[in-house]
């Protein structure tokens, strides 16, 4: 019993960190029909940022957090402006070949400023808590936490606010929305900058507990891409749900199936929910 | 979105992954300077090098290169003499990736516009791909892995420089089964490597009397985090823990299984060093109870010290063994050329290596290498490093 309950602590903190990237790539998706596959180097970036902060100003970890967040959201409005908005009226591949040269850029770029070596980042909340036989630590409860109020602000900025509904508005249907006066071009920045926000976030909070470098990005982002297929191209509860499924699908597969398998059971999961629902859990349109 | 617009994206998804360990592909970090022989009224040697320049083993393939490149500039001030001529080192650094056909195709490179005699290589992989045609395009292979397969294949022309893992398997489990218990879980990488070592050190605990509580492979590509793994590893109450993999994850794994209530011992790969490993934890005192092989620069040979001051100024960091053995590997072939009186033949540079071994002055002699085998293994008496309260303590095994 106390295996399952550890477990499903694991699988909810490791399913958090994987559904704060999966969003910042499916807002993306939603508005731009882009496949960001730049968004894991945004991550890693993330992830520097705040190391820089933390270890070379030496600012505590929340001011550091901050900061990365407007480094890395300046970043992505300038990736948007730079690359993708010139090649807004070309065929689809342009776009996706355009990230895929962002992302060995931004790879090349990290290994040139800060080196190939593995950093460590000490968050402040190392300490251990043992409750019932399961083991908490305070950086992993801070990474649940701090996820779902993310994901609440997140959720009250598309909803309730102007700005905000433009967004969901775009995704929804883009001529109705350029019909109703909407700004492409801000909506499409202000996307941008939300989804390197929130890749931002979600490296700072994951670093503590695993460790900084070039290639980082990598571990998060296939399954990002797997998460928002499950869930459905440009869907935010979808991109949600999915990311806590994957994490406790590989938690718990591999406690009671085995530990080999755990990335084929969650690739299982995609293909048999694709099968049932082709387009993802919460198909387009659906918000 | 139709569903082959899903699996085209998928596709996509995937080749950018791996696109992305591409970085630099064919970059060559030093351009050379023509080949063996007279340019510009100076004679210069070829010394090539293809290792994981970019991508998740940079880092390893810096640190080798760097011992390389170091040897060359010292030898350089002065240059050698072989034959009544004076030459220079010239390295050539390639990237591979860690990808064993990218070492390939970059050795076929060096020895075609180079000309390079030897060519290092800091991977099982990569040696293995170098095996297939070395012999037959006559040059040497610098191999630095501890696998000991790569030098009992029969190759004439491979010099296989650390000492091979099949000598810590005895003292790891012997000391770790007596200071903590006879229950093991093994989790080592999933590379190559780590399941050759499993393979190695499982048998051998379970003769010896153990149990493996729990068997399982860590992926340091894919997983972000470690505590399902080692909550599962743990389950079993294991006595000791088989970890390994590149010094800074293997760290953190250590850190994560002291979190989640683990107090036994560690064995440790001969991969991660353990005071790389301190880096990560800061103290030794997580790691109390480890084995492992001896950080350089707790080693005490003639030439250790002076190396290790040397790097520190050069790269502002501490030397590992893949820098120091590197290192001391580029004089003795240079002092295996000079006895062989050609700088160009792989073979005749092949059978002076004892007598290079004989010539290596002692101030750089990084690590004490009395002799080469048969096969071309350099035999290097095996020294192991145990962490015993929050202090490494090396031991001489006989």
């Amino acid at each position: 019993m106390e295996i399952l309950i550890q477990q499903l602590f694991n699988g909810l903190t490791i399913g958090s960190i994987y559904s704060l990237v999966a969003l910042g790539l499916t807002l993306v998706y939603g508005i731009l029909h882009i496949p960001n596959f730049a968004h894991g180097a945004i991550y890693m970036i993330g992830g520097y940022i705040t190391l820089t902060m933390m270890t070379y100003v030496g600012v505590n970890y929340w001011i550091s957090i901050a900061v990365s967040i407007i480094v890395v959201g300046v970043l992505s409005v300038l990736m948007e402006r730079l690359v993708f908005h010139p090649l807004r009226n070309t065929i689809i591949i342009n776009n996706k070949i355009a990230a895929i040269g962002i992302l060995l850029f931004l790879e090349a770029l990290a290994q040139l400023i800060w080196g190939a070596d593995f950093r460590q980042m000490s968050s402040p909340y190392n300490q251990v808590l043992n409750l019932f036989g399961v083991t908490f630590t305070v950086q992993r409860l801070l990474i649940i936490v701090a996820a779902i109020v993310v994901m609440v602000l997140l959720y009250l900025f598309l909803k309730k606010t102007f700005i905000g509904r433009t967004i969901i508005a775009m995704s929804q249907n883009r001529e109705g929305a350029f019909l109703v006066g909407i700004n492409a071009n801000k909506v499409a920045m202000l996307t941008f900058f939300v989804a390197g926000a929130l890749a931002a976030i979600a490296a700072s909070l994951t670093s503590p507990i695993n460790l900084v470098f070039p290639g980082m990005g990598h571990l998060v982002i296939l399954k990002a891409f797997v998460i928002i297929i499950i869930g459905g191209m440009g869907s935010i509860p979808g991109a949600i749900l999915g990311g806590y499924l994957l994490g406790f699908t590989e938690s718990i597969g591999a406690t009671y199936i085995s530990g080999d398998y755990k990335d084929i059971i969650a690739f299982i999961l995609l293909i048999i929910i694709l099968t049932i629902k082709p387009n993802g859990i919460f198909a387009k349109g659906e918000h | 979105m139709r569903k082959s617009k899903i699996i085209m994206l998928m596709f996509i998804t995937l080749l950018a992954v791996s696109l992305a360990g591409c970085i630099d592909g064919s970059g060559k970090t030093e351009e050379s300077e023509g080949s063996t022989g007279s340019t510009g009224g100076e004679n210069v040697v070829n010394i090539g090098y293809s290792g994981p320049l970019s991508g998740a083993a940079a880092y390893y393939g810096e640190n080798t290169l760097n011992g390389l490149k170091m040897a060359a500039e010292e030898i350089n001030e002065t240059g050698f003499e072989v034959d009544g001529e004076t030459y220079k080192l010239n390295i050539i650094g390639l990237d591979d990736k860690y990808l064993p056909n990218e070492t390939a195709a970059n050795a076929r490179r060096l020895v075609q516009e180079n000309n390079t005699p030897i060519i290092f290589t800091p991977h099982s992989g990569g040696i293995y791909a170098l095996q297939v045609f070395n012999e037959q395009e006559n040059f040497l292979i610098g191999a630095y892995s501890s696998e000991p397969a790569i030098t009992e294949g029969g190759n004439s022309l491979t010099v296989r420089i650390p000492p091979s893992y099949h000598g810590y398997v005895e003292p790891f489990t012997e000391y770790s089964m007596e200071r903590f218990g006879k229950k093991l879980a093994a989790i080592p990488p999933v590379t190559q490597y780590g399941q050759d070592w499993a393979e190695e050190l499982i048998p051998h605990w379970e003769e010896q009397g153990g149990e493996v509580v729990y068997e399982s492979y860590v992926d340091f590509s894919k997983d972000t985090d470690f505590f399902t793994l080692l909550t599962n590893a743990l389950e079993g109450d294991p006595d000791v823990l088989f970890i390994g993999g590149p010094s800074e994850p293997t760290a953190n794994i250590a850190m994560q299984a002291r979190e989640l209530g683990f107090e036994g011992g560690f064995i440790i790969m001969d991969q991660a060093k353990l005071d790389e490993m301190k880096n990560i934890t800061e103290i030794f005192e997580p790691l109390e109870g480890s084995i492992g092989t001896v950080p350089l620069i707790y080693s005490d040979y003639p030439g250790t010290d002076e190396f290790v001051e040397k790097y520190r100024e050069k790269f502002g960091k501490d030397p590992g063994s893949e820098a120091g053995f590197h290192y001391v590997s580029m004089y003795i072939f240079v002092e295996a050329m000079k006895a062989a009186g050609n700088v160009e033949d792989a073979k005749v540079i092949h059978e002076n290596i004892q007598a290079g071994l004989d010539a290596l002055p002692d101030d750089k002699k990084v690590y004490e290498i009395p002799s080469i085998d048969e096969n071309g293994a350099f035999e290097i008496p095996t020294r192991i490093s145990t962490v015993e309260d929050g202090e490494i303590v090396s031991t001489d095994i006989k």
